[in-house]
């Protein structure tokens, strides 16, 4: 059989997109199923899946802004302390001595300080011209000492009536996190799929020069997703401050590296320009899943980090050889 | 002889040197603590300043040529503090004491290699991959330890980091090989030049015969054998084996490397501006805790310096390409 016969036959295989990668993970996250619940019954009910099903959107939320920004070609390391903030600010307005505050407006001002952050990074890597990492490693350290300014050990959030927004259960068992996850993929997934814009930023992830010759102007079109990443990171600090009912200053320490993980897992290329956030929500789902799965196994709670470690060079080996692949592809 | 537009030699455009910027800013800092604190210009303090600055000075120059080389690896602090962990915990076990000198160097040389061999060899983004691996060795020291502090006391080590040579703490002396020997590589040998031109056109130097992917992998090695030996002074100077040892390391080394106007697209950068720029944020850590300001200033602090700088070598290349 030829090489493009054989192509031919791969990409009538998948249902979703040429080259989706969102098929394979379903399988392995249906193998996953199986394995955890072989080795702990626990694993599947009712009870565990509700568990995951609020702790992954959150995840899954920041990942629909970050692959925004990744496929726009540029990287984003700061939104771990975006969503620390967020939260911190979120616990400091709800703490004001005689003075309520209304919920929607400390929901909006925690959202500001997201789509502000994002401007100041997309301000310095498309105006400025500075290296995205540089630029986020820099505003992961700023926005982290400003949180640790803030407060220096926990603060409680009393208020019921906000905390409900993380922790109610639609039906009984639809976490309220899940559902803004959906409504986020979807409304990202539409922006990304269908707008002018949104196809813009794939354009100018693959190929930033073919799209400047084509009239697409780059940074108008890189600045945006940094803005969603700031937006979608926030929304993570605060649905996370209703579920766990205070805040910390080190909260979000890290998060990049799993949100990271999800993305690169759910096809996201890190070369920029290619992925979809279908395959984005099954990685979300599988990330989610692992650290119940292997508490469920006994497996202590240090070795989570390193599995997903572990993930993510598999993910990137992966993506490699699909990058190789692909010009393989065009030199034919 | 008439000098028309013709016949003058194309003058290239006068640029104040990142050197002399660098210095100034240095200097400027320096006036500026010599007022916010009169125990600044102290032999004591400066030989603090000195000695903080000896690991993330020797990290942040081995890891020079590798970002050249349009490397990367962000998990030194990982590697390191995995190496002062396993150190700790095989002295508390009684092994002899130079076999543990050996193994505390040849970790992170072996976590050097991995990603070098891993990235090269699969064509990885260096960045992300190290990310992984940070991950899996704290992972491995966290699962060793629990997160507590192995205390690791030692007479050499004690020796070690609290004697002089000559007026000079011999971590000090570490620090000082170190730039020697890879200010000597970068300058006077033709690896030097080779890493250079890998950096400026990887393929260029391909196709001119130059072993592109063995020298990357060679200088993550070297960027190994200088963590292991920085976590070897680590031992020394903390007397514990600790896993979180890298988090206040990782941030400063790269805002040092980046501070010095280095380019993450590779072909430019000096040891001297590293250097130049790893004293810039230690001058300003040193500083600010001497004047008492909380540990989230001085991060703030560090993290702004290292936006406004590089903002500014991004604004001054715009300039110079317009002219």
């Amino acid at each position: 059989m030829s090489i493009n016969k054989r192509e031919k036959i791969l990409n009538q295989l998948n249902i979703f997109n040429k080259n989706s990668i969102a098929p394979s993970l379903v399988l392995v996250y249906v193998l996953m199923i199986i394995l955890f619940t072989l080795i702990n019954p626990r694993f599947f009910s009712l009870g565990n899946f509700k568990g995951i099903f609020a702790t992954f959107s959150i995840a899954g939320i920041m990942a629909v802004g970050l692959s925004t920004v990744v496929i726009s070609g540029n990287f984003d390391m700061s939104i771990g302390s975006i969503f620390g903030l967020s939260a911190v600010i979120v616990a400091k307005l709800f703490n004001i001595d005689g003075f309520t505050v209304p919920i929607p407006v400390i929901i909006l001002a925690a959202l500001l300080c997201g789509l502000v952050i994002g401007a100041i990074n997309g301000f310095f890597v498309t105006k400025v011209g500075i290296n995205s990492i540089i630029t986020t490693l820099a505003t992961l350290a700023i926005f982290r000492g400003i949180s640790f300014y803030f407060s220096l050990e926990n603060i409680s959030i009393p208020k019921e009536a906000f905390l409900i927004l993380g922790r109610y259960f639609v039906f009984g068992f639809l976490p309220l996190p899940f559902i803004y996850f959906i409504v986020a993929l979807i409304a990202g997934y539409i922006f990304l799929r269908f707008s002018r814009h949104g196809r813009n930023i794939y354009l100018v992830g693959a190929n930033s020069s073919a799209s400047r010759l084509a009239g697409i102007n780059i940074s108008k079109t890189q600045f945006l997703p940094f803005i969603i990443s700031g937006l979608t990171a926030s929304m993570g600090g605060i649905i996370t401050a209703a579920q766990v009912g205070f805040t910390n200053a080190t909260f979000g320490n890290g998060y990049e590296f799993r949100i990271l993980t999800i993305c690169v897992l759910g096809g996201i290329s890190l070369i920029g320009g290619r992925g979809t956030l279908i395959g984005v929500f099954v990685a979300a789902l599988i990330i989610g899943s692992i650290s119940n799965g292997l508490a469920l196994i006994d497996i202590p709670i240090n070795w989570r980090d390193a599995f997903t470690g572990i993930i993510l060079i598999a993910a990137i080996l992966i993506d490699s050889f699909r990058v190789s692949r692909r010009e393989r592809l065009k030199l034919q | 002889m008439k000098s028309s537009p013709e016949s003058m030699p194309l003058k290239k455009p006068k640029r104040i040197s990142d050197v002399l910027i660098l210095s100034i800013f240095l200097v400027l800092l320096l006036i500026l603590f010599s007022f916010t604190s009169e125990n600044f210009f102290t032999y004591a303090n400066i030989s603090t300043m000195l000695n903080n600055m000896v690991i993330a000075g020797a990290i942040a120059i081995a890891i020079t040529p590798l970002i050249v080389a349009r490397g990367l690896d962000i998990s030194f602090g990982a590697s390191l503090a995995l190496s002062t962990v396993v150190m700790a915990i095989l002295y508390n076990k009684g092994y002899n004491f130079f076999l543990i000198i050996l193994i505390g160097i040849l970790i992170p040389t072996l976590v050097g290699l991995i990603n070098g061999l891993l990235a090269e060899a699969f064509n990885l983004i260096p960045l992300i991959l190290t990310l992984g691996t940070t991950s899996i060795l704290i992972a491995l020291g966290q699962v060793m330890t629990n997160g507590n502090s192995i205390p690791m006391l030692t007479d050499p080590l004690f020796y070690f980091a609290t004697k002089s040579f000559l007026k000079i703490p011999f971590p000090i002396m570490v620090l000082a090989i170190t730039i020697i020997v890879y200010w000597f590589l970068l300058t006077y040998t033709k690896l030097g030049k080779k890493i250079y031109i890998i950096g400026s056109n990887p393929l260029t130097a391909r196709l001119s015969g130059i072993k592109v992917k063995q020298i990357k992998v060679l200088l993550y090695v070297l960027l190994g054998i200088v963590t292991g030996v920085s976590a070897i002074i680590m031992v020394a100077i903390s007397g514990i084996g600790y896993i979180y040892h890298g988090n206040n390391l990782t941030l400063p080394v790269l805002s040092a490397v980046f501070l010095g106007g280095m380019s993450l697209a590779g072909g430019e950068g000096s040891i001297w501006k590293t250097l130049l720029g790893t004293l810039i944020i230690t001058v300003i850590f040193t500083g600010l805790s001497l004047a008492n300001i909380q540990f989230y200033f001085i991060q703030i602090f560090q993290g702004l310096a290292l936006l406004i700088i590089v903002a500014f070598y991004e604004v001054r290349k715009k300039r110079a390409e317009i002219k």
